[in-house]
């Protein structure tokens, strides 16, 4: 599966801890060698002095991903029924016009 | 977001289902699978976890604004870029930066495993093309993949850096692809 195999964050934050077996360690540096993306943020993350705190990013930023789809969710939907008003006050309308057309019609030829 | 539900599908499965269903949840899920690499990959450019931080925040507002109006196929290969481009747009200031379209021609950033897919009758073109490798690309590439060795181990042995080692072992097994199929097509 071309770009799909998964990254097992649990396994990145081990490589970055050392404490893979050499099994593992062969295993992930090989995915490495085959990614880019992988072995760039490996490399990156190997800046950060204190580990514990990537964590935390990863859980702050996974909450604001959360809250970016939700109000987007929310912007859509707000479109959605602001564009459903306006079909059902045209539609309304288109009755109200007919039901008059209609009576102005009717009293026309009454009186005549 | 339903994360449980969509945890085994690949990320193909899980973008082919946001573009038939239009359900922004899916994208969503998908970005959450990459977080710590973005992470990641913003640090190696940025060198700040503050400034990292909100660029890979800025990346998920990219995403979820651009991602609709492409039909993206590869979506770690179209991310990276993404990722990379923000970084360096950062990074010079510069408000212009690659068109998103043309992230197709941008795919080989990621050398996947079954790009070198070795059939039988190429382990000939395999021994041949090693030999025509430089010296320290045969040599890492020799100790990674038929000794199994790690990175460190390599390091130790033949006294290049960390840095080195990988590099000598991308830039191998990319020559190595590009040797095997000139030989194919020969």
């Amino acid at each position: 599966m071309k770009s799909n195999y998964k990254i097992n964050e649990e396994q990145l934050l081990k490589y970055l801890n050392g404490s893979l077996n050499n099994d593992e360690l062969h295993e992930f540096e090989k995915k490495m060698a085959d990614s880019t993306l992988l072995n760039d943020a490996v490399e990156g993350l190997q800046t950060i002095k204190n580990k514990t705190s990537i964590d935390h990013y990863v859980s702050d930023l996974n909450k604001q991903l959360h809250e970016f789809t939700t109000s987007k969710k929310r912007r859509r939907l707000k479109n959605k029924s602001s564009i459903n008003f306006w079909i059902i006050a045209s539609i309304v309308l288109i009755i109200i016009i007919c039901i008059i057309g209609y009576f102005t019609l009717d009293l026309t030829f009454k009186t005549n | 977001m339903q994360k449980n539900n969509y945890e085994n599908f690949t990320d193909t499965e899980l973008l082919e289902k946001y573009y038939s269903t239009n359900t922004i949840d899916l994208i969503g899920i998908l970005l959450q699978r990459y977080t710590l690499l973005l992470f990641g990959t913003c640090m190696k450019y940025l060198k700040d976890e503050t400034k990292s931080k909100d660029a890979v925040q800025q990346i998920f507002l990219k995403v979820l604004n651009e991602l609709p109006k492409y039909k993206v196929t590869f979506f770690k290969s179209w991310i990276y870029m993404i990722a990379k481009n923000h970084c360096l747009m950062l990074l010079r200031n510069k408000t212009e930066f690659k068109s998103l379209e043309n992230f197709e021609i941008e795919n080989d950033f990621e050398l996947d495993k079954d790009e070198l897919i070795i059939k039988e009758q190429d382990f000939e073109f395999l021994e041949l093309s090693i030999k025509e490798l430089n010296v320290e690309q045969q040599n890492c590439i020799q100790q990674f993949y038929i000794l199994k060795k790690s990175y460190a181990e390599i390091s130790k042995t033949t006294g290049y850096n960390l840095m080195q080692v990988k590099s000598h072992i991308q830039n191998g097994k990319r020559n190595l692809k590009i040797l095997i199929t000139q030989k194919r097509e020969q």
